[in-house]
């Protein structure tokens, strides 16, 4: 039998499949064709040697604003909004998913311009507010959250639509969470909450212990207004009760909503996210956020076992968008792949509001694969010493090189 | 307190003023304040250690491709462009230059969607073609190649338009080369020439040794198509005579101009870029090319002296678009910044064709400033430890603090 890609040599952690150890993986029409301690290299038409690396299902972020184009400024839905292509691959992301950028008034546009396009694999949560993200202030309209417009609009595009979102609400009422939750089960598919400003009106404990069902998605879970600690330094009991009741905790990065202040006591009582998740966007991208493997990495300092950090990377958030057939390593799967660098050295992140923690290992992504094809390599593991090319190799002149005269040489 | 930031501990490397060595740098109020042996750091607000880092003036990138927002499919003036923040300040570029992306039709949409935007210090080559890089068909169009339009634009827009620009030219004749020298004479900045498909009836020695002029840039030098070498391997004469000339060569490395067959015997007979640019767009950033420092680490690799690469990247294309105010560390410019790390181990690097080269270093961009602003911190150098922060940092509802769950 022989393979078009083989990848030998690494340490494979697919939790789906409770595998973490040495392997060799072989991909072939762009699916996962075995997993075995070791295939012997003469089976790959083509092998990528990933020794010291470690071999993941492709990231799969389910938190990033990707609604660059209408041209908004200061716009979540505009200029705030990153394209996919340039930021997914390069951290070892192979699918991404817009949190509620776009809404059922614009969803059409976004499809059009970014969704259609790009090589990244993509899905979208549907914004209540029939605007989306072009200001806060938008958001606060609960004139625009129209339940039954968002059902229509999920429907005519369920090929990409995963959910339902709201973000940024200030107001003291429930409205805007309760349409996006209406909406979520007329669709049957979860909501993502973005609980805006966190007023005493609306506790988010209710939120969590009441409003959302299994399976819903608290984004942003280490944001600085959730409370997480009791006097005595303990995890609040409401979160374990979510948590039991089925409740997603979601990181959501960002550029506010990761405080070490929460997450490292959480994670040192054993309380880590469902999904690790970036919330990416042109106020982040450059901050203390920066990427997929710069926010794993924070977890993995705080004390988090990488098999979860992978887990929490993959297969989780796949299975919470419905996606069941992303984020895992199977033999048939599609060949979806980060290969990671774990290193080791004095590395300091820093959290939303600028707050340091040091630790001794970074993950950088060196290879990815989308659909069995090399989509970034940082270290030109894939390639051909260029003095075994042929020597003409980059003419494009069909009449070959056109050469100087005589008295010019 | 005397300075508002200090980076402490680095080694500086300022080409333009001569300084490769250990030395603190100074800032206040977004300007290069000051660059000593030793600063103490009590003299300032603010002190980043940047020990192990090469401190460099900010990077100049001038061939990029900006003009993201027009909804084009398959066009450089479209999807294949990028939209700079989230490429330059990651890898040390302070400064991008649009290599002719948009034309003087266009030019007017593109200033209001990107070059106005963003916080990347932007300027733009304008393409003699009105519609610009739409695609390599309308480019063949000589008829939308008008020089007195251009000039109208370029002079509109004197501010950010740094010379004229044609690309990707198939035909026999010299049309958008000659329109596009006649344009820059006009305005009195340079051309940048990529010259397309290289055809016997208008060969590339002819472009470099009489037709360009002095400061006018030959970019994409190591195209696969470019004659370097002759039967013995030696660089041919007529390259020299061009650099005589003045004819700048620079490296848009971009998809499909960069080859080891030709930049590995160029390096090692001495003949350097004079500046090293990424030509930078969505076909090149995900493949070899990538980023500027890993263009610069190919050069570095080949054996150009790392003094020399940090030139080529910074003060040099600087000058080459007419802002000598950019690109070096004197006191009083703008503190554009970049703190590279010279990565030791086992690298391998790839040209356009896919060619690989094996070696033992790499820069990596760790910290950027841009006007004395830190706009990029790999490593959290710039953070406070968490713990020293207040108990309640971050919490947004300031008014009533957090709201706790019932006991």
């Amino acid at each position: 039998m022989t393979f078009d890609l083989l990848l030998k040599g690494g340490r494979i952690v697919d939790p789906k499949n409770g595998v973490d150890g040495k392997k060799d993986l072989a991909i072939t029409n762009g699916t996962i064709a075995a997993v075995d301690d070791t295939i012997p290299e003469g089976q790959g038409r083509k092998v990528i040697d990933v020794t010291g690396l470690i071999v993941t299902p492709g990231l799969v972020d389910i938190h990033a604003h990707m609604y660059a184009t209408p041209g908004h400024r200061n716009a979540w839905a505009g200029d705030n909004s990153i394209l996919p292509d340039g930021f997914s691959f390069r951290t070892g992301v192979t699918t991404m998913v817009d949190t509620g950028s776009a809404g059922w008034r614009n969803f059409e546009d976004y499809r059009l311009r970014v969704l259609d396009r790009f090589r990244t694999r993509m899905f979208a949560y549907l914004n209540i507010c029939g605007l989306g993200m072009i200001s806060n202030h938008m958001e606060q309209n609960v004139h625009d959250m129209d339940v039954d417009e968002l059902v229509r609009v999920a429907r005519e595009n369920e090929d990409i639509v995963v959910g339902t979102k709201t973000a940024h609400y200030w107001g003291t009422d429930w409205t805007s969470v309760d349409r996006a939750i209406a909406g979520a089960r007329e669709i049957h598919k979860p909501v993502m909450i973005d609980f805006g400003n966190f007023p005493e009106e609306r506790p988010y404990y209710q939120l969590v212990t009441e409003k959302l069902q299994k399976d819903d998605i608290s984004t942003h879970c280490y944001r600085a207004d959730v409370p997480w600690l009791g006097p005595d330094g303990k995890v609040l009991k409401y979160l374990h009760i979510a948590r039991e009741r089925g409740v997603i905790f979601d990181v959501g990065h960002g550029g506010g909503s990761l405080n070490f202040r929460n997450a490292v006591p959480a994670v040192e009582q054993g309380f880590c996210p469902d999904s690790i998740s970036t919330d990416l966007h042109t106020g982040s991208m450059n901050g203390g956020m920066m990427d997929m493997a710069t926010t794993m990495s924070k977890f993995i300092v705080m004390g988090m076992p990488l098999v979860d950090v992978i887990r929490a990377s993959t297969i989780n958030p796949a299975n919470e968008i419905g996606h069941p057939e992303l984020g895992h390593l199977s033999v048939g799967a599609v060949a979806d792949v980060a290969v990671l660098d774990l290193l080791e050295g004095n590395f300091g992140y820093r959290d939303a509001q600028n707050g340091k923690l040091e630790g001794k290992q970074r993950f950088v992504c060196e290879l990815t694969l989308k659909d069995g094809r090399v989509v970034w390599d940082w270290n030109s593991r894939a390639a051909v010493d260029y003095r075994e090319m042929d020597p003409s190799a980059g003419v494009r002149n069909p009449e070959g090189l056109i050469m100087p005269p005589q008295e010019l040489t | 307190m005397t300075f508002d930031l200090l980076l402490k501990g680095g080694h500086l490397i300022d080409p333009k003023n001569g300084i490769d060595a250990q030395k603190d740098l100074a800032i206040t109020k977004g300007k290069v304040a000051a660059v000593d042996d030793d600063i103490p750091a009590g003299q300032a607000g603010k002190v980043i250690d940047v020990t192990g880092l090469t401190i460099i003036p900010g990077i100049v990138d001038i061939h990029a491709h900006m003009y993201a927002t027009p909804g084009n499919r398959k066009a450089w003036a479209g999807d294949q462009s990028i939209l700079p923040d989230g490429f330059s300040f990651r890898t040390g570029v302070t400064t991008m230059v649009d290599t002719g992306t948009a034309g003087w039709r266009t030019f007017e949409d593109f200033r209001y969607r990107v070059l106005e935007r963003f916080q990347t210090r932007m300027f733009a080559f304008l393409n003699i073609v009105g519609l610009g890089m739409i695609s390599t068909e309308i480019e063949q169009n000589f008829h939308d190649m008008d020089v007195d339009a251009f000039e109208a634009v370029a002079r509109e827009n004197g501010d950010l338009i740094v010379g004229s620009k044609t690309a990707h030219y198939l035909g026999p004749e010299w049309t958008p080369v000659d329109r596009t020298l006649e344009a820059a004479r006009r305005i009195d900045k340079p051309a940048m020439i990529d010259f397309g498909l290289f055809p016997s009836n208008r060969p590339y020695y002819e472009l470099v040794t009489q037709r360009m002029a002095a400061g006018d840039i030959s970019t994409h030098m190591f195209l696969g198509d470019v004659p370097w070498l002759d039967a013995d391997g030696r660089i041919f004469k007529y390259l020299y005579d061009a650099r005589e000339r003045g004819i700048i060569f620079d490296v848009g490395h971009g998809g499909g101009s960069f080859c080891f067959r030709l930049a590995v015997p160029a390096i090692e007979q001495g003949f350097y870029p004079d500046s090293i640019s990424s030509d930078l767009h969505t076909h090149c950033m995900n493949a070899e090319m990538m980023d500027m420092p890993t263009v610069m680490s190919k050069l570095l690799v080949l054996g150009m002296p790392l003094p020399d690469v940090i030139r080529a990247s910074t003060i040099n294309p600087a000058q080459e678009i007419g802002h000598p105010e950019l690109g070096h560390l004197s006191v009083g410019a703008v503190a554009d910044v970049a703190a590279l790390n010279l990565w030791k181990g086992d690298f391998t690097y790839l040209d356009v064709h896919g060619g690989s080269l094996k070696a033992d270093r790499r820069l990596f961009n760790e910290l950027t400033l841009f006007d004395g602003e830190v706009v990029w911190d790999w490593n959290g150098r710039t953070g406070v430890d968490y713990r020293e922060l207040d108990p309640l940092y971050g919490v947004r509802n300031k008014k009533e603090g957090l709201i706790l769950p019932p006991a």
